[in-house]
């Protein structure tokens, strides 16, 4: 059972997000960067179904500069056997959904697959197009959101869960085909130390556009981005006792807040 | 010289004119006494065969026989005035009773030997005459009264007043016997001679019986007796007392009672790093080269893991200061350290060939219990709280709890199989330096409205405040941060925080076993410190005062390090902090121990000279103070995981607070002021009890909060 699982290096859920002078950009200085939470849903998953299935291997495919080898170390570290990592300036400049999938596409052609993971989107651009598109060039089925992943004994199929407003749908859908893990599918695995050591000596292969033979262009631009506006203090009410109290929420809801 | 006739004949009525068949006889039977006592150490599952497999012991260790002066020293302090023995006073007095007193019979039989079978024949002449006989007699009886008081008070306790942490094994029982009846026919046996010589009349020792006053008071069963059942009951005691005897010094060698060799030993060989609890140390560089991490077998342990095991008593006293055991959690330090033994026992039965040759078992041909889970449960090795209450009970100078982190090590790095709730808790520290997993960025936040100057602006200051985690991030330990702040201002004090180029200090990752994780924290803090050249710090939490002090030394980094309590209590003394303000409210207050000032750092003068300086309410202490102190049970990482086994230890610390009839908790550690605070809260005290920092306390006390 071989799989793939596309990842992407995003900016650590609790790092303070601050925009490029253009506004349209998050600006990368003193960014901690981790691996996207749900593709670490992605990366267990295939592992997992690696494990069960006793034989197969696991590729990580990303795209990003330098620093995503990083994201690539810690998904080698907790079980996927190699790595290709696009690397090119032409993606620094500007890139989109799009142009990140004909490159993904590409990459993952050229290796074995059963199955292929993502995550159900990445953390900071909330896009969620990637693993779609990439179903619909590598002329895949794609199955988003997905709780839970059994496959048939002759590893033609799977039956797959997948989460919907309010309850669940089970889908049946022939291999290979594109998964998107949803939080739930699994619990991720923490890299064991022999498994960062090991991480450190996997085969990483790194592209570029020219080795893929696609080109970079997007589809889409981003004209800008803008932060949340600062949230407001709390404010606590004052008053001698409850009726005080009572009477003066009143009078902030009223008159502050115009609620009622 | 007065008196050659206050003395006594050696042998009297057991060896008699001509050739002294008794006597040599006993020698032979003593003789065949140390030769069994030896097989006992070379037998099959014997001390010496232990040994063998302790030498296979690969695991690393601090150097144990250097300093050889100091050690002899320490051990022999410790040995004789019982120090740590003493600190259970009913159980103490009772075995230095029978220790001194044993050393006093022994005393007086080597003076019978030494009389008898060198001066006498050599010389031709009595020693044990005249004043000094008296006084041998005078010490002999003492010692053997004080072995029979001793025992008595071990026998009660076992069967009367039996504490239910106490271990009871045939063995226990069967030495207190021994020594109750070696005690007593040894007193029956003098009785009966004096009652056959000095007491009868017109005897020239008639006026100095009472220096036998043992024997003196046991012949009173024997007045009225003849001479000649006199003496056929004491040749009959004499053989039976020799036997008796014997059997007990043979009995050493298959016994607890072997501690008598071995535990002044280990004492010898005590941890003399100035690191109290001391865990291995595992060097950077192992990490790219070893192949496995901390320990899943035994022979990963170091020798001296392996002889703690053997030199253990049983008595039990980590037992009854543990806070995992009083709160019915399943971690008993003893069982750990006695099931590491049978451990041990039974892997040496599987590694011994025919000719006793012992050698290490491949562990993929090992079919025995394993060392984690069968051995030694996971919950065991989870329910510590690395408080440190059973090196500081143990008088045998075991080291308990560090052989849990070792298991910990190897679920945590190599199985990556730790309480679920703890993942969260190492991603907090790799991403964010802290385990709450709170952007980094916001590490200074706590000091935005104050004027707390930081180092990378300041350039050099004396002193580095570390903040940690707690004050820096934590809603409720961020106001004891801001105190101190105002504090050092208020003092004038020259210091500076690093912001947001601080990290977390590590300690609960290396608790839990990750010690790769800890390393990282720690190696980036270190290079940040060096970097200003940081030369004193002051911490605000016990836990990172323990690390950066000792631990970081391992990697690198050196520095005086203070906690704040050392500081306040420094400049209140020198007039720098003036306590104008008596702070209303407090009433019967008391300070908690921190674990890691108290055991670990001996800091527990500093935080109550603090408190009685503020002039405000009434300091008194709870049950368990200073080296007893109950643990608030949030070390060894307990801090980050669920409690679910057994009652909670923040309770059962506020039960004795409350019980203290205690108004106002004082702590001096995040840890305990957050777990302290949730115990009044959750046994709905609030209305009657509060905590608090020390640090708020000394700010409102000097007029700044």
């Amino acid at each position: 059972m071989n799989a793939v699982v596309c990842v992407k290096q995003v900016p650590d859920t609790e790092t303070l997000i601050k925009l490029n002078a253009e506004g349209t950009e998050i600006a990368t200085e003193g960014v901690k960067w981790i691996l996207n939470p749900y593709d670490e849903y992605a990366v267990e998953e295939a592992v997992q179904q690696k494990e069960k299935a006793g034989d197969g291997s696991v590729t990580l495919v990303t795209l990003g500069p330098d620093r995503a080898l990083e994201a690539l170390r810690s998904g080698l570290a907790v079980g996927a056997d190699t790595a290709v990592h696009i690397n090119d300036a032409a993606f620094a400049e500007k890139t989109d959904p799009y142009a990140t999938a004909v490159a993904l596409a590409a990459a993952v052609k050229e290796l074995e697959y059963d199955m292929i993971f993502c995550g159900k989107q990445a953390m900071e651009d909330d896009a969620g197009q990637v693993a779609s598109i990439l179903g619909e060039l590598l002329e895949l089925p794609v199955v988003t959101v997905v709780v839970k992943l059994e496959v048939s004994d002759d590893k033609k199929t799977a039956i797959v869960t997948r989460e919907i407003e309010g309850g669940h749908a089970v889908i049946e859908v022939p291999l290979p085909a594109v998964f998107t893990a949803q939080k739930g599918l699994n619990n991720p695995r923490y890299a064991s130390l022999p498994g960062i050591m090991k991480a450190k000596k996997k085969p990483v292969t790194v592209k570029t556009v020219a080795d893929l033979g696609v080109s970079a262009e997007p589809m889409t631009v981003v004209k800008s981005m803008s932060l949340p506006p600062d949230r407001q203090a709390g404010k606590m009410i004052e008053g001698d006792d409850a009726a005080a109290k009572a009477i003066a929420l009143a009078k902030a809801l009223h008159e502050e807040a115009k609620i009622i | 010289m007065p008196g050659t006739e206050i003395t006594r004949e050696l042998y009297w009525n057991v060896v008699g004119t001509g050739f002294p068949v008794a006597r040599v006889l006993s020698y032979v039977l003593a003789f065949v006494a140390v030769v069994l006592f030896i097989r006992g150490l070379f037998r099959k599952g014997g001390l010496l065969e232990h040994i063998k497999m302790m030498k296979l012991a690969s695991g690393p260790d601090v150097p144990r026989v250097d300093n050889t002066g100091e050690r002899l020293k320490f051990a022999i302090t410790e040995v004789f005035t019982h120090r740590k023995i003493l600190r259970e006073p009913y159980q103490g007095v009772a075995h230095l009773f029978i220790f001194w007193g044993f050393i006093a019979l022994f005393f007086g039989t080597f003076m019978d030997f030494f009389q008898g079978d060198v001066i006498e024949p050599l010389f031709h002449t009595n020693i044990l005459q005249g004043g000094f006989y008296l006084g041998y007699s005078l010490i002999t009886d003492l010692g053997g009264i004080l072995v029979l008081i001793g025992v008595i008070m071990f026998l009660l306790r076992r069967y009367v007043n039996m504490p239910k942490w106490l271990d009871d094994k045939p063995e226990d029982k069967i030495i207190l016997w021994l020594i109750l009846v070696i005690a007593i026919t040894g007193f029956l046996l003098e009785a009966l001679r004096m009652q056959a010589t000095e007491l009868q009349p017109g005897n020239p020792m008639n006026q100095y019986v009472w220096y036998s006053f043992g024997g003196r008071l046991f012949a009173l069963l024997f007045s009225g007796l003849s001479i000649k059942t006199l003496k056929s009951t004491h040749l009959f005691m004499w053989w039976f007392h020799l036997f008796i005897v014997l059997g007990f010094i043979i009995y050493v060698a298959y016994s607890k009672l072997l501690h008598i060799f071995t535990l002044p030993a280990n004492i010898f060989m005590h941890n003399a790093t100035d690191n109290p609890a001391l865990l291995k140390a595992m060097p950077p560089e192992m990490f790219e080269t070893a192949e496995t991490f901390g320990i899943h077998q035994l022979e990963e342990y170091s020798w001296k893991d392996l002889f703690d095991t053997e030199v253990c008593i049983r008595c039990g006293r980590c037992v009854a200061v543990c806070p995992a055991f009083m709160t019915d959690k399943p971690l008993l330090p003893r069982d750990v350290i006695q099931n590491l033994r049978d451990h041990l026992e039974a892997k040496v039965r599987l590694a011994v060939d025919a000719s006793g040759k012992v050698s290490l078992i491949p562990e993929e041909d090992y079919k025995g219990p394993a060392l984690i889970g069968d051995v030694i449960d996971k919950d065991t090795i989870w329910a510590c709280t690395t408080c440190m209450a059973c090196i500081e009970a143990c008088p045998a100078h075991i080291s308990q709890f560090p052989k849990l982190i070792d298991l910990r090590r190897y679920l945590s790095m190599m199985e990556s199989d730790f309480p679920a709730e703890i993942q969260d808790v190492f991603k907090g520290m790799e991403n964010n330096s802290n385990p709450w997993n709170i952007g980094s960025h916001s590490r200074a936040d706590w000091a935005k409205d104050l004027d707390v100057p930081l180092l990378s602006k300041k350039g050099e200051a004396e002193y580095l405040f570390y903040v940690g985690c707690a004050g820096a991030l934590d809603d409720l330990n961020k106001k004891v941060a801001v105190a101190l702040a105002k504090i050092f201002n208020a003092a004038g004090l020259d210091y500076a925080i690093l912001g947001t180029e601080e990290g977390c200090c590590g300690d609960s990752a290396r608790k839990i076993g990750n010690e790769y994780l800890y390393q990282m924290l720690a190696t980036t803090n270190i290079e940040v410190f060096n970097g200003y050249k940081v030369k004193k710090i002051i911490t605000m939490c016990p836990h990172g005062y323990n690390t950066l002090k000792h631990d970081y030394k391992e990697l690198g980094g050196d520095y005086e390090v203070y906690h704040y309590t050392e500081i306040l209590a420094d400049l209140i003394k020198n007039g720098k902090l003036p306590l104008k303000n008596p702070v209303e409210g407090l009433g019967t207050m008391a300070y908690h121990d921190s674990c890691y000032l108290g055991r670990y750092n001996k800091i527990y003068d500093q935080p109550r000279n603090i408190l009685n300086a503020m002039n405000s309410g009434t300091l008194v202490e709870m049950k368990n103070h200073h080296e007893k102190s109950l643990c608030c049970g949030a070390g060894g990482g307990r801090m980050w995981m669920e409690e679910t086994l057994g009652t909670r230890i923040n309770q059962k610390r506020t039960e004795e607070a409350m019980d203290a009839g205690i108004k106002t908790v004082c702590t001096a550690c995040p840890f305990c002021y957050t777990m302290l605070s949730d115990g009044i809260k959750e046994l709905g005290k609030s209305e009657e009890m509060q905590a608090f920092d020390i640090a708020q306390l000394v700010a409102k006390a000097a007029g700044l909060a």
